[in-house]
């Protein structure tokens, strides 16, 4: 039956060649729009290079006073007082690394201007984060303790600040008019994953920002490592609990909140969602709505398209059902009918979005992004062919399917 | 003529339906389209109101603190008598952190009269800084010297504000009272009106806005110096200026930014949403107009007979393309009206913050695109049907 | 084999009403060949349609093989179409889109328990039946007339149906053909003792047949 089906399908595909082109130019270029997308959150959500244990740790980014008579509120990034003293605190974790926002510098060299993004860290960022040393080590506790001049730096850095030179280990650049040893190079990390992203990487009691300033808030974030990803949950109670009890130290604030979420929370929320709301659900609805939206105006060309391809069919129909096909089997026939087509085109698709993705890589739109096709995003990309296919298949297949057998023998 | 049009596609109007839907939720993504491009045109021919070309701007994080308001008047003043000496430095201006191109908001509100004024941008910058940026002055002064020893506060608003609260009358010499609506003649003097500055970009529109002079507790915050330098300035000197003020303050975090470098950043970051939705845009209406074109074209082949027998009465190849043309016009006439009904609910109901006449302007340009397309998209098939041979069309019935 | 009694038929539109049969009652026994002819418009193809369970008619009793009709839903009428019956059609109605053989394989897909194979058979033997065996990979396109019409047939038979409808079988072909189709469904009438009713223009055809039966406007009038 199956193979009979794919048999018309191909024959019907072959014989209207336009209507074909027209079908498969719709539904290949809305997946590959739709695979892109879905390419893009996969690398925004999905661990990537340096944030590889990112199914294992939990973001604190932000922390939030209110007054909760008059409705101010204050969110922010949290100090590294508040982080070390609080979060540090936690039992659960295995491991915690606490690094700064990161600051922007000017550095000249041979009369050129190269843009520094600094980050200062704690030693734990360089166990907790998974770099690749190309060259040299990260900074250690003691050097950090003596508060050594040292840096690690990326690639990228090394060939804008140092050009072609070979080995830069033991070579001083100098930013914020503050000469730093290079201790290591480390591949470039993407923008994307933007937690641990920066260009030039310093030990953190080298801040010319005062670190042991007890204020609540203050251009830090904080990464914390659980044992096993099931202990995230544990943690995220412990660090909850806690939070209730932190004094908010202001007269005007009455309430503090911060989370510690995962990578994908952590950015929703301080997205959409606030101290109370994890902004989830929102982000859920407007993703969803977006897409559908965006599906609305090819599924209807699809639907028209595909009526009028059935209708030419009629006598088909006709004879079908004259030889003892009932409604529901041609109904069933022609969604797999729209089914393989839009299979088709999802082929197509995925060969777009392959040139597509190869060309956002090859412009470099965003610094060190590269995007990749893998099964995931295929999966996602197959189920879209499924939902597309069936949308614009039922409607027209329950038109044919309550033609009268007589007038769809007449019709031609 | 026309009853006889409306005839045929009440007639099919199940088959009709779906491509009415169809040129409907295409018109609705045109307007939603030509909104934002119509909005965007006009913001971009609005005129920049200052000059930025070789104006730099030092970002300072973690500034130097002092105890008493004076000693960081008198420090910056220094800061300020150093920088002057720099021979390619032109001009330096102390200013609030929402410098132009920056994406960064401070807002306000006042009254007068009664009337309550939100939401107006408020800056605080010194008595240079309509120099460095070459402001345009429309009525009164800047601030200057005999500020210092007022007892008022002065205040300089951009055009935009004056005519919203004056009108054509003069704005020179008024006092505007708080947002909390506290009176008194000491407070916001205006003592000038400058053209409107767009600062958020090409493609952003300008703000209400207004300049308050700097006072001795604005020096305890001081975070960005603004510097005109002259055209010959290059990275040797801006690594000069930068050793010169990092010298200055060993505690800062400094990075010096150029304004041509911003503007371009912040046109790049209010484009790229705009170029993407274009994009998607044009997929969807190529995907549309082939769809349009392919039901038509396979309409006519379908009602061949008809067309036949409307030859054969006597109706000549011309009046039969027209008919067909005429007929998706109607289609696209009906989804219009519409489409139309659903558009103008936006300016009636004032969603999204645009203009009624960017709206008006939005709907006129996507009915003509929609009738365009659907014009375009019907007359080959409108050819075809002219090319009907009246005997084999009935002949195949 | 067939029992009709008292058929009406009647096409409503909303300002007119237009009788297309008006109260037939016609018996056909099991193995006969009857013939319907009468003018265009006379309601003999209404009549077949609603012999062959394409159309309902507005009142009266169908009662085929001893079962009722009336009252089948889509899925039971579709299963005893084609379980029963086979159709032939003016137009041929074959699918242009398949090759013959597939055309023909047809209505045994709508049939549960038979193999791909089973299938093929079947259609083999329907086509050499009607004596296109060679012509098994040809598309319907690439056929002319008088040989579409005999893929029409015996995609009809290769069901092994007990009655057979045609609806002006040689009404599109010139009498040489007609002859062949004709000879073809004498053949299946007298040795498969396939019961068949045919409409047609043609006399001479109908003079073939065991009964003939004259419509007019409606009615029965021989």
């Amino acid at each position: 039956m199956l193979k009979n089906y794919f048999k018309i399908a191909i024959a019907v595909l072959k014989r209207r060649k336009f209507f074909t082109f027209i079908s498969l130019f719709g539904i290949s270029f809305t997946l590959t729009i739709l695979m892109v997308l879905t390419a893009f959150m996969d690398d925004v959500i999905n661990p990537t290079y340096p944030d590889l244990k990112r199914d294992r740790s939990l973001y604190i980014g932000h922390v939030e006073l209110r007054n909760s008579k008059e409705g101010w509120m204050n969110r922010s990034s949290p100090s590294f007082y508040f982080l070390n003293h609080y979060a540090g605190s936690l039992k659960t974790p295995v491991n915690m690394t606490i690094f700064s926002t990161n600051t922007a510098a000017s550095a000249y060299v041979n009369n050129k201007k190269v843009v520094l993004d600094m980050k200062y860290t704690d030693a734990a960022f360089w166990e907790v984060a998974d770099f690749d040393f190309t060259e040299g080590k990260p900074y250690d506790k003691s050097q950090i303790d003596g508060s050594q001049p040292l840096t690690v730096i990326t690639e990228k850095t090394k060939a804008d600040y140092f050009g072609g030179e070979q080995n830069v280990v033991g070579k001083y650049i100098e930013a914020d008019n503050i000469r730093y040893r290079v201790i290591g190079v480390v591949k470039n990390p993407s923008v994307t994953s933007n937690t641990y992203y920066a260009s030039l990487y310093l030990p953190y009691t080298l801040s010319k920002f005062n670190y042991k300033n007890t204020d609540i808030m203050g251009g830090s974030n904080a990464v914390l490592l659980a044992k096993t990803p099931v202990d995230r949950e544990k943690i995220r109670k412990e660090y909850a609990q806690l939070v209730t009890k932190i004094p908010t130290g202001s007269k005007e604030m009455d309430q503090l909140f911060s989370h510690a979420d995962t990578y994908f929370g952590d950015k929703v929320r301080g997205l959409m969602g606030s101290g109370t709301e994890t902004g989830q659900r929102r982000f859920l609805l407007m993703m969803s709505l977006a897409i559908g939206l965006f599906l609305l105006l090819p599924t209807i060309n699809l639907v028209n398209i595909n009526i009028t391809r059935i209708m030419e069919r009629s006598s088909e129909i006709g004879v079908r059902k004259a030889f003892g096909a009932s409604s529901k089997t041609l109904v069933y026939q022609f969604i797999v009918e729209n089914l393989i087509l839009t299979l088709i085109g999802g082929l197509l698709g995925v060969l777009f979005s392959a040139l597509a993705l190869n060309f956002i890589n090859q412009s470099d739109i965003l610094e060190g992004l590269h995007l990749s096709l893998n099964f995931t995003i295929l999966f996602y990309g197959f189920i879209a062919c499924l939902v597309f296919g069936i949308l614009s298949g039922v409607y027209p297949a329950w038109r044919m399917s309550k033609l009268a057998i007589v007038t769809a023998l007449k019709a031609q | 003529m026309f009853k006889h049009l409306f005839k045929l596609i009440w007639n099919k109007k199940k088959q009709n339906a779906l491509l009415i839907t169809e040129m409907l939720v295409s018109f609705m993504v045109m307007f939603a389209v030509f909104s934002m491009a119509v909005n965007v045109y006009r913001n971009y021919k609005i005129p920049m109101g200052f000059e930025y070309e070789n104006v730099w701007v030092i970002n300072l994080a973690n500034s130097p603190k002092f105890k008493t308001a004076d000693s960081s008047v008198t420090y910056y003043r220094n800061v300020r008598n150093t920088l002057m000496s720099m021979p390619q430095v032109m001009e330096v201006s102390y200013s609030s952190s929402n410098t132009p191109f920056t994406g960064s908001f401070m807002s306000t509100g006042y009254k007068y009269k009664g009337k309550q004024f939100n939401n107006i941008s408020y800056y605080q910058v010194d008595n240079y800084y309509k120099k460095a940026f070459n402001l345009q002055l429309l009525e009164g002064r800047w601030f200057n010297k005999e500020d210092d020893a007022a007892a008022y506060r002065p205040v300089v608003i951009n055009q935009s504000f004056k005519q919203e609260i004056f009108g054509n009358d003069a704005a020179v010499g008024k006092n505007l009272d708080d947002y909390d609506g506290k009176t008194d003649q000491k407070r916001n003097k205006i003592v000038g009106v400058v053209a409107d500055l767009k600062d958020h970009g090409d493609f952003k529109p300008t703000d209400r806005g207004i300049y308050s002079r700097a006072d001795s507790g604005f020096y305890k915050w001081m975070s960005r110096i603004i510097v005109k330098v002259a055209p010959s300035a290059d990275a040797a000197f801006e690594g000069r200026l930068y050793k010169t003020t990092a010298g200055m303050m060993k505690q800062a975090v400094i990075d010096i930014e150029h304004f041509t470098k911003k503007r371009d950043a912040m046109n790049k970051e209010n484009l790229t949403p705009i170029i993407i939705t274009t994009i998607l845009a044009a997929f969807l209406i190529i995907n549309v107009a082939l769809g349009l074109f392919g039901v038509l074209w396979y309409n006519i082949n379908k009602r061949r007979g008809e067309i036949g027998l409307r030859r054969a009465v006597g109706a000549s190849g011309n009046s039969v393309s027209w008919q067909i043309v005429a007929e998706s016009m109607v289609l696209a006439t009906l989804s219009l009206i519409l489409g139309v009904f659903f558009a103008v609910q936006f300016p009636l109901l004032n969603l999204f913050d645009l203009s009624t006449g960017v709206y008006v302007n939005a709907i006129v340009l996507s009915v003509i695109f929609i009738y365009l397309l659907v014009f375009i998209c019907s007359l080959y098939p409108g050819k075809q049907a002219a090319a009907i041979y009246p005997a084999v069309a009935l002949h195949e019935e | 084999m067939i029992s009709l009694q008292n058929i009406k038929k009647v096409y409503r539109t909303d300002t007119v009403e237009t009788i297309a049969i008006n109260g037939i009652s016609l018996d056909i026994a099991k193995g006969e060949f009857l013939s319907i002819m009468g003018p265009s418009g006379c309601g003999k193809s209404s009549l077949l349609n609603i012999m062959g369970l394409l159309d309902a008619p507005s009142s009266g009793q169908i009662v085929i093989s001893g079962s009722q009709t009336n009252n089948l839903n889509d899925k039971s009428l579709a299963a005893f179409r084609n379980q029963k019956l086979g159709f032939i059609f003016q137009s041929y109605h074959l699918i242009n889109d398949l090759q013959v053989i597939d055309n023909v394989e047809l209505p045994l897909l709508y049939r549960n328990n038979i193999s791909a194979k089973e299938r093929r058979e079947l259609a083999t033997e329907a086509l050499t039946k009607v004596g296109l065996s060679n012509r098994m990979k040809h598309l319907p396109t690439q056929l002319s007339g008088g040989q579409r019409q005999r893929v029409a047939i015996a995609r009809a038979i290769v069901g092994r149906p007990e009655i057979i409808l045609a609806d002006e079988p040689t009404g599109n072909l010139d009498s040489a053909m007609g002859n062949e189709i004709m000879d073809i469904l004498m053949n299946l009438n007298q040795q498969d003792g396939t019961t068949i009713v045919m409409v047609t223009h043609d006399e001479h055809m109908a003079n073939k047949t065991h009964r003939l039966v004259r419509l007019f406007d409606g009615s029965q009038v021989q």
